[in-house]
């Protein structure tokens, strides 16, 4: 664990700062200091995504301590990794070890995270308990918030899993409704890959699909650890549908994505944004990928030109491309600085629950647009972004942004 | 699709999935039917023999799926990979021996497959630390020649699935029948003690049959790269444990019946994914296992050795 919070090394960045003749603004010094815990699955299967979306974190809080952007206060980050070798991914009992350790540190007062819905099953209930409001910026399981699974997930009553993207629930079924009205889709066969995050997701496409008169021609399971799915893709060519949709993340997704353009190159393809990774494009790789329909729980942003300079200078901080969920991190962390400044502000102590009552009021201006929560903590905005893998050979092929060709925003249901 | 031409499809899709099974399957075989001893490692020289095929085919300059190769050219590059490959393995298998079993050679008790199970997570971590967690592109020069049969399409690699694991499996049940090592493995595995007295090397016959078993288990690595295109440090958990299905189900320790096991395992797995569901197929795998140990303890095949407790 890296933690920013010793006040030795504090200390002895100032002094180094003061070695160098840079000019340390003394009211730093009186500065209360707060915690914002940041969970990702650093280590394993998803590391990549899990740097950059800490990075957009990362931005978002520097700027504001650099600018001093909530008076009297000072923010520190504990970062948390809930990956493990041994799971090769996240791990939900290491992601509820990294909740008790933010619930027991006081100082905390806010999280980021985490990555997967998988660990958010896991660490929510904790935070609740401790009236500790986390943000995710890519997790999009709808279980955690809908209230009818409240008693799992927040025994403790009150919303404090948030999202700044929205949920399977939209994700699924939004698609389902690309599928039948642009696509004219007739029939479909449904595929997950047994985890929390993909049956969630393939039976929300799978429920409006139904509703939209597209024919379900079938639906099964893939073992993620099993290496063949030549059986059952060879059963999908013998039926013959249209379209194959498959609700899951990259680890069948690469062998699903392999072998089925070999038995079903023609056929229309989709994923969710289990399927919006780099991976896609390095393990899958080219020419299999191609024609591949994902999409992402949030708004399309980083081709958005008003973004530019944000793009610019996010790359010149970390030396890599900013995607999608690096900009919903940015917005997650701007939303808690928000609510400290607030708190703050109205002289109320900056306490994790007056903190978690802040984040429930937002109404934040943010790069992906306004950020608002309902009362259980699902963003009020409702934009599904679909994209189509399309070989550009101009770029290199594990360019995010030109080798998933972003086709716009799925109707709404 | 015709149910014929489905029915054969899945024939091929059966038969390629148990060629692989049966080139892992004999490597327990092998080592069992002279040690009495699981090895667990197996499962994981498997997968870091497909990383050694992917680090030779590397060397050629082969990445991923664009460069196609055809002719002599090809059988060269395949021919010099398989070699590197399964000495590679071999020697990786023969290493694991010296070091981790050959010290505990005369406890009594489980220590030696603890052991292996040990030294299988010490690979898979190395591998995972080393390359990353990540799926890998596993290149292919193989060109895409198929044939049609109705809607069914046999495509080259599957028959260089088949030429291969069937060249593999004559070529040890012939040195292990023929040759004099063959003996020595034969008569270690009826009765150590007394093949011993009759000046037989028994470390020797030992190590071959690691070295065999792992090298037969990198040429599986190879295969299982070339048919699926991918690899990663995740792949030998199910692939071995299906494998070791496949030696106990035909009778461990006897050879043709570890090949037998792999192809009827493969069989099954895609007959049941077809008519039954894919979720189910570790479900319906050690249902049929169960029911043949009942009634068969020893296997299809029975085993071809004397027990030696």
């Amino acid at each position: 664990m890296i933690t920013r919070r010793t006040a030795a090394k504090a200390a002895m960045g100032a002094a180094a700062a003061v070695a160098l003749g840079v000019e340390v603004t003394p009211a730093q010094a009186a500065d209360k200091e707060v915690t914002v815990a940041i969970n990702l699955s650093l280590t394993g299967a998803d590391a990549e995504s899990a740097l950059r979306i800490r990075n957009g974190a990362l931005m978002a809080i520097d700027d504001a301590n650099e600018k001093g952007a909530i008076k009297g206060y000072k923010i520190d980050v504990m970062l948390l990794d809930d990956g493990t070798a041994t799971a090769g991914q996240y791990d939900p009992a290491q992601a509820a070890t990294n909740a008790r350790k933010m619930a027991s540190d006081k100082s905390v007062v806010a999280a980021i995270g985490p990555q997967m819905s998988g660990a958010g099953k896991a660490m929510a209930p904790i935070l609740s308990q401790a009236d500790l409001a986390i943000i995710t910026p890519s997790s999009t399981n709808p279980d955690i918030t809908n209230p009818k699974f409240a008693e799992q997930y927040r025994p403790a009553g009150k919303a404090i899993y948030f999202r700044t993207v929205t949920t399977d629930a939209f994700q699924g079924p939004n698609m389902a409704n690309y599928f039948a009205e642009t696509l004219k889709v007739k029939s479909v066969y449904v595929l997950d890959d047994s985890g929390a995050y993909g049956v969630g997701l393939a039976d929300a496409f799978q429920g409006q699909a139904d509703k939209k008169g597209i024919k379900i021609a079938g639906r099964d399971r893939l073992d993620p650890k099993a290496a063949d799915y030549t059986t059952v893709l060879t059963k999908i060519k013998s039926i013959g549908p249209d379209a194959l949709y498959y609700g899951g993340v990259l680890q069948a997704g690469v062998k699903l994505v392999k072998q089925a353009y070999d038995i079903v190159p023609k056929m229309i393809k989709s994923g969710g944004d289990g399927l919006y990774g780099p991976e896609m494009l390095t393990a899958a790789g080219f020419p299999a990928a191609d024609g591949w329909y994902a999409t992402n729980a949030s708004p399309h942003m980083v081709e958005d030109s008003k973004l530019d300079g944000w793009m610019k200078a996010f790359s010149t901080k970390f030396g890599m491309q900013a995607d999608d969920y690096t900009i919903t991190a940015y917005d997650g962390a701007s939303v808690i600085i928000d609510a400290i400044k607030r708190v703050a502000a109205s002289g109320k102590p900056v306490t994790r629950s007056n903190v978690r009552d802040a984040i429930q009021s937002t109404k934040l201006d943010t790069l992906q647009g306004p950020v608002s929560f309902d009362a259980n903590g699902d963003l009020v905005s409702k934009v599904v972004s679909i994209f189509q893998v399309r070989h550009d050979t101009a770029y290199p092929a594990d360019d995010m942004i030109h080798q998933f060709k972003y086709i716009g925003v799925a109707p709404e249901a | 699709m015709t149910t014929a031409d489905l029915l054969l499809q899945q024939l091929i899709n059966g038969l390629s999935l148990g060629a692989m099974y049966s080139l892992l399957a004999l490597g327990f075989t092998l080592v069992y039917g002279i040690l009495e001893l699981i090895n667990f490692a197996h499962f994981n020289v498997f997968m870091v023999g497909s990383f050694i095929a992917m680090w030779t085919l590397q060397m050629f300059g082969l990445t991923g799926q664009d460069v196609v190769m055809t002719g002599l050219p090809l059988i060269g590059v395949l021919l010099v990979t398989f070699a590197v490959t399964m000495t590679g393995s071999g020697v990786l298998g023969v290493v694991i021996e010296r070091v981790s079993l050959r010290p505990l050679r005369n406890v009594k008790g489980p220590a030696a497959m603890i052991t292996t199970i040990g030294v299988s997570y010490i690979l898979f971590n190395l591998i995972l630390l080393g390359v990353g967690a990540d799926s890998k592109n596993f290149p292919n020069p193989l060109p895409q020649a198929e044939l049609h049969f109705g809607d069914a399409v046999l495509r080259l690699r599957e028959v260089l699935i088949w030429i291969v694991a069937s060249v593999l499996m004559v070529g040890l049940w012939l040195f292990v029948q023929k040759s004099k090592m063959g003996k020595a493995m034969r008569a270690t595995a009826q009765d150590p003690e007394a093949a011993r007295m009759m000046g037989v090397v028994v470390d020797r016959v030992i190590v071959m049959a690691f070295f065999l078993g792992s090298a037969l288990a990198g040429a599986g690595g190879l295969i299982f790269g070339l048919y699926y295109n991918f690899t990663s440090f995740i792949i030998g958990f199910t692939a071995g444990l299906r494998a070791f299905t496949a030696a106990v189900l035909g009778g461990i320790g006897n050879i043709p019946g570890a090949m037998a096991g792999g192809i009827i395992i493969g069989l099954i797995e895609t007959m049941g994914g077809q008519f039954i569901s894919t979720a189910w197929t570790d479900v319906i795998i050690f249902s049929i296992l169960v029911l043949v140990l009942v009634f068969r303890p020893a296997g299809l095949f029975g085993r071809l050795a004397p027990s030696k407790s």
